[in-house]
This record gives structure tokens, sequence and C-alpha cells, in this order.
């Protein structure tokens, strides 16, 4: 889905270090110091003359603000992005998300697409087992909503549906498969777009953050769980859901028990009253917009009712 | 429900307006939420609701409500009920 060049660890070892700088995230550190030896920077920060390439290894929050920062104060160093956690998929996108203000900034430009992505499988055993979880909804969430988008064709969605099949075959927990499934589902959901599931995680991350300090609101929480009552809205909203499924020999109801594991309802409830009242937002917000199926003021109650469970 | 009120009510959802702003004279211009995601939007709601299926072409052409009841007339679905 995409020609981004795929760096493997032996490669991101052989970068020359005199020219080569690196942001990490703090989780990554000391493994990134020991197994790569580069010299850390703060991120965000002027990169000294002499620096040809930036090395990003980080969640996708800190790769996408990355990516706008290349593009608007250093366009000439090329950029690599290694995910320290799979899910958002910011390493193989020419979308950054960015937080500001409590909202989301969205921009799309090919050239916010890293030059290339680096895969260091062995990442994945520093992910905590709950942030784990969260992350395969993050990249559920990717993989259904874009092959369900009425900007999907059909080649994309011939080959989002083998991504699928692969992803049923992988545990809701550490995989460093995740990390190659995660990249090529967001490579995938780029080509098209997102539904719903994304217009609520846009809109309500930054007021449940602010609402709930404590609860550790983050987008790939807010997919996980808005993941399966989505899709059951999408289901019983009308007969495409089912049928394009069907049309590509995916497992519904396998799929579905997937999402319902993803599902955790005490969440769900700690969110509803932040979803009643930033509804008429969620609808405003572009991913909703294309969603699979048509989404209006009066579907909240489908949601607030529980309808899907 | 007459065809007429159906799409009364996908439009008003869709494009967020009340019962006194919606108008069948109402032109694309008039309403800032039928942008390009909008379009998209109309098109998956005609699809539900009428049971036929937008060509790119006839979507990107629809300049109002009026265009929309065109086509869908043209397709044999009838407006005068």
């Amino acid at each position: 889905m995409t020609e981004q060049r795929v760096l493997n660890l032996h490669d991101l070892r052989n970068l020359p270090r005199e020219t080569t700088t690196a942001w990490v995230t703090p989780s990554v550190r000391s493994r990134v110091e020991a197994g790569l030896g580069f010299t850390l920077r703060p991120p965000l920060q002027p990169l000294p003359s002499g620096v040809q390439t930036l090395v990003v290894i980080a969640g996708g929050t800190l790769i996408d603000e990355a990516k706008v920062w290349r593009l608007e104060n250093a366009p000439l160093v090329k950029l690599i992005a290694v995910p320290s956690i799979w899910g958002s998929g910011a390493e193989a996108s020419p979308i950054a998300v960015r937080n500001r203000n409590g909202k989301k900034d969205i921009r799309i430009d090919p050239k916010l697409l890293p030059d290339a992505r680096g895969v260091w499988p062995e990442l994945a055993a520093s992910v905590p087992t709950p942030r784990a979880r969260m992350a395969c909804g993050d990249c559920w969430a990717h993989a259904l909503e874009g092959f369900l988008s009425p900007l999907a064709g059909d080649p994309l969605r011939l080959e989002i549906s083998k991504l699928i099949r692969q992803m049923l075959r992988l545990p809701l927990a550490g995989d460093p498969a995740w990390f190659e499934l995660s990249a090529r589902a967001c490579a995938g959901q780029a080509q098209a777009s997102v539904g719903v599931v994304h217009g609520i995680a846009h809109v309500l991350e930054g007021a449940l953050q602010a609402q709930q300090p404590a609860g550790d609101w983050n987008h790939a929480k807010l997919c996980s769980i808005f993941l399966f009552p989505v899709m059951r809205f999408n289901q019983q909203a009308s007969g495409k859901w089912q049928n394009l499924l069907q049309q590509y020999e995916l497992p519904a109801d396998t799929i579905l028990k997937v999402l319902r594991e993803l599902f955790d309802c005490h969440a769900f409830d700690l969110a509803i009253p932040a979803l009643s009242v930033h509804w008429m937002d969620i609808l405003r917000d572009p991913c909703t917009r294309t969603n699979s199926t048509t989404v209006r003021p009066s579907s909240l109650d489908y949601f607030v009712g529980k309808v899907f469970l | 429900m007459k065809n007429r009120d159906k799409l009364k009510q996908l439009l008003m959802d869709i494009f967020l307006l009340s019962e006194t702003e919606f108008r069948f004279d109402l032109k694309r211009e008039e309403i800032p939420t039928w942008d390009s995601m909008g379009t998209v939007a109309m098109a998956v709601g005609i699809n539900e609701t009428f049971n036929y299926h937008f060509t790119p072409a006839e979507a990107m052409s629809v300049n109002g409500v009026e265009d929309i009841i065109r086509i869908l007339e043209s397709k044999g679905i009838p407006f005068h009920d």
C-alpha cells in the first residue's frame, strides 16, 4: 500500500552516527542508548548543523509532531520513524494528528510521510499489557473503518480484508507482528478515510482528559471502547456492513467477538456524559461524515441506550 | 413517509440544519456543512434511504436539493407523492 522504505534494526544500527540524531520517548530511552548508540536530543528542538537524518523512536503522538516539525523546520533532513508501540500507524501515514488546546489539529500532506519507517520488534516487550490491548483496538479501528469507508475502492478493500484475516490470528496483547499490521492498516485507511469511531475519539479525547485526568484517556483507549458499539450501529443501520464483509469473505461473528473483547463497559459509562454533551461536535467531525452509514443527531440514543449490547 | 419528507429529514440530519433553515430550493453554497465530506455523507444517506447509489460524477454535479430530486426522479423515484 506504500512505497515507503522499511528498515530493520540492522539497518538502523548502520546509519552514520555523525550525521544522525534521535528523538525518543522516555520509556525506550535506555533501550535505544544501549541498542543504537545515537546521540539523543530533546524532541522538537532545533537540530545542530550537519544532521542529515532524524530518527524518531516513539508512539504516534511524538511521531506526528516530528512529521510536522520536520516539514516546517528541516525539510531537507531525512525522517525515519520507528514506533515504540503499534496502533497509530503514524510511521506509515501522510496524516499528522496533533493535540492543540484540547482539540485535534489534523494535517494531510504527502510530504508528512516519513522517508522510511523502522521496525524494532523487541520494543513490543516494553509495552505494558493494558496499553498493548488498547493499541490493538486502535489498529482494528483503522482497518475496519478504512475497509468500510465509502471512499474505499475494491482493490483497497481486498488488501485490507487480507490484513484483517491476519489480525484475527493475533492475540489482543503484545506481539511484535502488530507493528507491521498496524503500519499497513494505517496506510490503508489513509487512502480512504475513517468513520465515527475516529470522530468520537478526536472530539472526546481532550474533553475527557480535562474532566477525568486520572482516566488515562487517549486515542487508542477511545477507539477500543467505541469500536464495538459503532460496528454494531453500522451493522444494524444498513445491510452494507454485512454485505461488504460477506463479499470479502470476512467472518462477521468472529470480528464482532474480538471487538466485544475490546469493549470496556465501565469506561464506556464514564465516557457517555461527554458523548452526549459533544455529540453535535462529533457529527461535524470530518471522520464522522465519511462513516459507512449515516450518523444522525438521533443516533446518540443508540449509544446512550446501549442498544448494541 | 413521503419521499419529499424522507429527503428533507435526511438532509437536515446530514447537514445539521434546523426545520426553519431547510428549503427545497437550497443551494449547496448556502449550506456551510455541504463540503466534500458532506457530499460523501449525502451520497451514503441517499443510498440508505432511496436505495440509489450516486455515481461520483452525479454526486459532484449536485448543486442543490432540486438537483438531488431531479436525479432521483430520473431513476424512477417519485417526488410528486
